[in-house]
């Protein structure tokens, strides 16, 4: 799934019974439904293992904007970076197919070309942050399989197995039993874990429980990359010609 | 052992410098062939590891030549179900601040899948890869280039660009090892797309490296990859690249392992020389070891175990005389390549290759032990009663020379017969080795017939000392005659390929006036064989409209492969195929070769390329090409020095079609009456300089560097004729060293007479310049036989170009003032060794 997605579509509603993985997970993907989004972001990326004190050269710090529109598992996003200026414009187009890897373009104005991400590159960080260009994908959850390892601080503790082609072998999944939001993600590759998630300063945004913070761990890197999200909104009126290669580079 | 011991070591100590000499023969040989060998294996060596550490984890490259092919063709590769991870490459040299820089154009998102950059985990490794990834100044440095440098993070480094010269941002730093150690970590490396648009490249890769999903071997992954892109694509390991380079560089591979046989070969002469006169010196001492009952065979061996053993000194030296001939030739050998063949690779590390060493260890000994195996049989021959009598043992019978004509008869007439079959080539090496045996075998009697002829001409010169030098010489055959032999393979040498240099000149200079009978040359290099940037097609309206310009040319020059080796193709409209169509034609119609080249059917071609090739007019040529395989046929053949590898000129249309490529690697320009060259030079520079990197050449710059480049070439020449004339040297001072001892006591005797030591000197010095005239006398003619086999050889086997048969006349005579120096210089040391010595043990000596 899609972390950034699944942050921002976080929401909790009622108690839930004698559910299995699927169904609760279901349930968060019924609660976080919106027909499109846009949100403003900050990012504060740790490049180093020794940490980052304040004004460190080794802490990188980025604004965008991102807009996404469509059901889950075959939405389409657009991140677009407005700041800083070295990196202004810079946009990725995400197409996510429900049976298939996403496509992804990049958009690069200062070299005036749009670059097809391919399939292979998914496991590659996203732009130094602590993401790979697969976390950008979005899942519906139909292409997981659940089981559910446990319960701990009213929360689920689920077991996720990709059945699509994925760099990680599994991940579990931490959702808050009172509200079906994430509270934390834990995911796995072939060496052990690869990356931990944790979201933090939930927010009731227009009927939808909205993490403000995310705090994302590379654990293999050893670095950290936080995140902030400003002006959320749900469900605005956004065009599907928005969300293609031409208005990726046009629209700067 | 004990023979050797008692017999030969004490025999060594007293000759010494005569030993030395022998052993500078072999050090010579085996050091010209170490020194050679390994700054060749160096330059390799490092070029291999430069392919090596790029290639990262790719199992498989694909490539279409030069000119790369269209972005399109990676998304091919990637989707074929065989292949998990693919990324395109930009490579090229460039400038910066006097040293050569590797660029690495790559795909910054989805290289990592094949290649390792090592800055990850350190603090000063990389700035931001977002903003890496989003300015197209962005560049990775070695750490090595960094150091080297004096850059970090943030540093400015100017480049030179189409655009002209751009400053580039230090944004990442790869730490030493892997990847940076590429190129001898003179490496850059930056965003594939900014590289497009650095070196004009448009929309196209160089080459695709890609590996394989598990459990799919090379083998089918090549075939599948192949089946999918068509006949135009090359599917190959990344190791291969060092054979396309080797074959590319296999011309002056083969000069070079010419130069150190032949050093090798004639050192041979300079150990039989000295175990000849070996063996008449010790008769006394070999007939006395036979009355004492030592075998035949004891003696045999006994001279081939000294032989071997002076081949392992002459080896051990030359290795580390080779060592240190590499490092100082590892530079040239460079720049050589670079030059010649367009491939920037310097030296990497000097090490002596184990099994190279091996070679020349075998070479040295085995050498030394065929040149003692002719004296070690004679030694074993000598009959004790005649042995312990004193007489002329250094003179001929007339029974051995007889049996040397006829032998030399027998070669001549053998020789002659293969001449006849000569296109065959076992027959024409034979024939060649059969005429060179002939004038050794001949050489004694010659020497002695020239000897006395000369007699007359010394005595006339200095009635006493003339006389002396000549008798000495006529009365020592044997001893001379080795000499001689030696001198004359060298002098051969000398005429041989002074000839080769003169014909190839003369046939660069005809060429040149035809094919580059252009007024300027505009380029986006000024290195005519570095084919890194690319000028746009459409700079040719642009200097067409410059005031004074009458015609502009286009022509794209490309290395391709054509069965499996490397071609030069070149793309030529229709002004510029006029002008090839020009050069010295050697099959063919001009009209017809013409018309079947521009209308896309056929193809000039190179006679290097027909000869290399095995091709002849009329036959189809197979192209790849990215859109597939052109079937062209051979409309004409040329005689062309564009590329050692053979040429091949096809219309300017059928190339931009087969490879959909629109660059242009050079512009022709003529100009109209009345207008001078440098100013419509300048009238271009003030026009595009300042938008386009180009350099404009008049004609006599062209010339000129075409001239430079075959100097530099022919640089290697120079090296064989130095040597050449270094164991002609040798073989003079050998020889007259053992003439003095031999005739030490003759000598006391002169000064116990009255004899002056300055009529001493003059003796010796007018027996060298005998030597040398008669060598001359001797080389000068072998070297017209051996110059006809060297032209049969160097068009049928190294660059497929019929030089023609010209006697270097001048070479000819410069040697003669060379050769007097050379002996008199050998003669100063033996001469003064002749009046120095006691007139007492002179005397006492025998």
């Amino acid at each position: 799934m899609n972390k950034i997605a699944i942050i921002l579509l976080a929401a909790a509603a009622g108690v839930a019974w004698g559910q299995d993985g699927h169904q609760i997970m279901l349930e968060v993907q019924k609660r976080q439904h919106t027909n499109s989004m846009r949100y403003e972001g900050t990012l504060y990326s740790c490049t180093s293992p020794k940490g980052c004190p304040a004004n460190s050269k080794a802490l990188v710090t980025k604004r965008w904007v991102y807009e996404r529109i469509g059901d889950f598992g075959k939405s389409k996003g657009i991140l677009r970076f407005t700041g800083p200026a070295e990196v202004k414009g810079v946009a990725l187009l995400i197409v996510n197919h429900p049976d298939a890897a996403s496509d992804q373009w990049l958009w690069r104005p200062a070299v005036g070309r749009e670059q097809k991400v391919a399939v292979q590159d998914r496991s590659t960080r996203f732009f130094g942050t602590d993401f790979t260009f697969e976390d950008l994908e979005e899942r519906d959850a139909d292409q997981y399989t659940y089981t559910i390892d446990g319960e701990m601080n009213g929360q689920w503790k689920i077991d996720a197995k990709p059945k699509k082609a994925s760099g990680y072998t599994h991940c579990y999944f931490y959702i808050d039993k009172t509200n079906y939001t994430f509270q934390r993600i834990e995911c796995y590759n072939k060496k052990g874990l690869a990356r931990t998630i944790d979201y933090t300063d939930f927010e009731m945004i227009q009927g939808i429980w909205t993490a403000r913070s995310v705090g994302v761990i590379d654990t293999i890197r050893k670095t950290r990359t936080a995140m902030h999200y400003d002006k959320v909104d749900y469900n605005l009126p956004l065009k599907d010609e928005a969300f293609t290669v031409e208005a990726l580079r046009i629209a700067e | 052992m004990m023979l050797l011991r008692l017999i030969s070591w004490p025999y060594a100590r007293k000759h010494g410098f005569r030993w030395l000499l022998t052993i500078a023969g072999i050090v010579l040989g085996v050091a010209v062939f170490v020194g050679m060998h390994t700054a060749n294996q160096s330059v390799l060596a490092a070029f291999q590891q430069t392919i090596d550490r790029i290639a990262g984890k790719a199992q498989l490259q694909v490539t279409a030549g030069e000119p790369g092919f269209d972005e399109g063709v990676l998304d091919k590769v990637r989707s074929l179900p065989e292949v998990s991870a693919a990324a395109p490459v930009i490579e090229a040299t460039v400038s910066a601040g006097g040293t050569n820089l590797l660029i690495l154009g790559v795909d910054m998102l989805g290289d990592r899948s094949l290649r390792t950059y090592d800055l990850e985990n350190s603090e000063d490794g990389i700035d931001d890869p977002l903003v890496f990834l989003a300015q197209p100044d962005s560049l990775m440095v070695s750490k090595t280039l960094a150091d080297r440098k004096g850059l970090t993070i943030g540093s400015r480094l100017p480049l030179d660009t189409m655009a002209g010269q751009e400053v580039f941002i230090v944004r990442g730093i790869m730490q030493p090892g892997g990847l940076a150690g590429a190129f001898g970590g003179d490496l850059a490396v930056m965003d594939i797309y900014a590289a497009e648009k650095m070196f004009g490249r448009g929309k196209r890769f160089d080459r695709v490296d890609l590996a394989l999903k598990e459990g799919v071997s090379l083998d089918e992954g090549e075939e599948k990859l192949k089946a999918s892109l068509g006949p135009g694509f090359q599917v190959e390991p990344p190791s291969s690249r060092g054979q396309q380079f080797e074959a590319t560089s296999r011309v002056y591979a083969i000069a070079s392992d010419i130069t150190s046989l032949f050093a090798l070969f004639i050192g041979m002469f300079i150990i039989y020389n000295t175990f000849a006169i070996a063996v008449t010196q010790r008769r006394a001492e070999i007939g006395i070891l036979r009355a004492l009952g030592a075998t035949r065979a004891q003696i045999r061996t006994l001279f081939l175990a000294e032989s071997a053993l002076t081949g392992l000194a002459g080896t051990a030296l030359g290795i580390v005389a080779g060592l240190a001939l590499a490092r100082a030739m590892a530079g040239y050998i460079g720049s050589l390549l670079q030059d010649v063949y367009g491939v920037a690779q310097g030296a990497g590390e000097i090490t002596l290759d184990p099994k190279l060493a091996l070679a020349a260890g075998a070479m040295g000994v085995l050498t030394s032990l065929v040149a003692a195996v002719i004296p070690a049989r004679n030694a074993a021959r000598v009959d004790p009663v005649k042995a312990l009598q004193k007489g002329q043992y250094q003179s001929l019978s007339e029974g051995e020379n007889r049996a040397r004509r006829r032998w030399a008869i027998a070669c001549v007439c053998a020789s002659l017969v293969a001449l006849g079959f000569g296109r065959i080539g076992v027959v024409l090496y034979a024939g060649f080795l059969l005429a060179v045996l002939a004038a050794v075998l001949l050489s004694p009697a010659v020497t002695l017939w020239l000897a006395r002829a000369i007699r007359p001409v010394l005595a006339k010169v200095r009635p006493v000392e003339g006389t002396l030098a000549a008798d000495s010489l006529i009365q020592a055959p044997r001893r001379t005659s080795g000499t001689v032999a030696a001198l004359m393979l060298s002098l051969a040498l000398v005429v041989s390929l002074g000839g080769l240099a003169r014909a190839s000149y003369d046939a660069i200079a005809e060429w040149m006036h035809v094919s580059l009978n252009l007024d300027l040359l505009v380029t986006p290099v000024e290195n005519l064989t570095n084919r890194t940037f690319v000028l746009p097609e459409s700079l040719g309206a642009g200097l067409r409209a410059i005031p004074g310009v009458a015609d502009v040319q286009m022509v794209r020059g490309v290395r391709i492969q054509v069965n499996g080796s490397p071609v030069m193709l070149l793309a030529a409209d229709h002004g510029a195929l006029m002008r090839f169509s020009h050069q010295p034609l050697v099959a063919g119609h001009p009209a017809r070769m013409l018309e079947q080249t521009l209308a896309g059917a056929g193809a000039i071609a190179s006679e290097n390329f027909v000869t290399l090739h095995g091709a002849k007019l009329g036959d189809s040529v197979e192209i790849p090409s990215p859109s597939g395989m052109l079937h062209m046929r051979i409309a004409g053949v040329v005689r062309d020095f564009t590329d050692q590898q053979g040429t091949l000129f096809i219309s300017r249309d059928a190339y931009v079609r087969a490879w959909n490529d629109t660059g242009i690697t050079s512009f022709g320009i003529f100009l109209k009456p009345g207008f001078s060259a440098p100013g419509v030079r300048q009238a271009i520079l003030n026009a595009f300089s300042a938008k386009s990197r180009i350099f404009v050449m008049t004609n006599a710059e062209v010339r000129g560097y075409i001239d430079r480049l075959t100097n530099q070439w022919f640089g290697l020449t120079y090296v064989q004729i130095a040597v050449a004339v270094l164991v002609a040297i040798l073989g003079i001072v050998n020889a007259l060293t053992v003439s003095i001892t031999d005739r030490r006591r003759e000598l006391g005797v002169l000064q116990a007479v009255g004899g002056l030591r300055w009529q001493i000197r003059h003796t010796i010095w007018m027996e060298a310049a005998a030597i040398g005239v008669i060598g001359l006398a001797l080389g000068l003619g072998l070297g017209a036989v051996q110059l006809y086999y060297s032209v049969q050889v160097t068009q049928r086997d190294i660059i497929g170009i019929d030089l023609g048969y010209a006697y270097p006349f001048g070479i000819a005579f410069g040697l003669l003032p060379v050769i007097l120096g050379a002996a008199w210089l050998a003669a100063l040391g033996p001469g003064e060794q002749a009046v120095r010595g006691s007139l007492v043990e002179a005397l006492e000596y025998e």
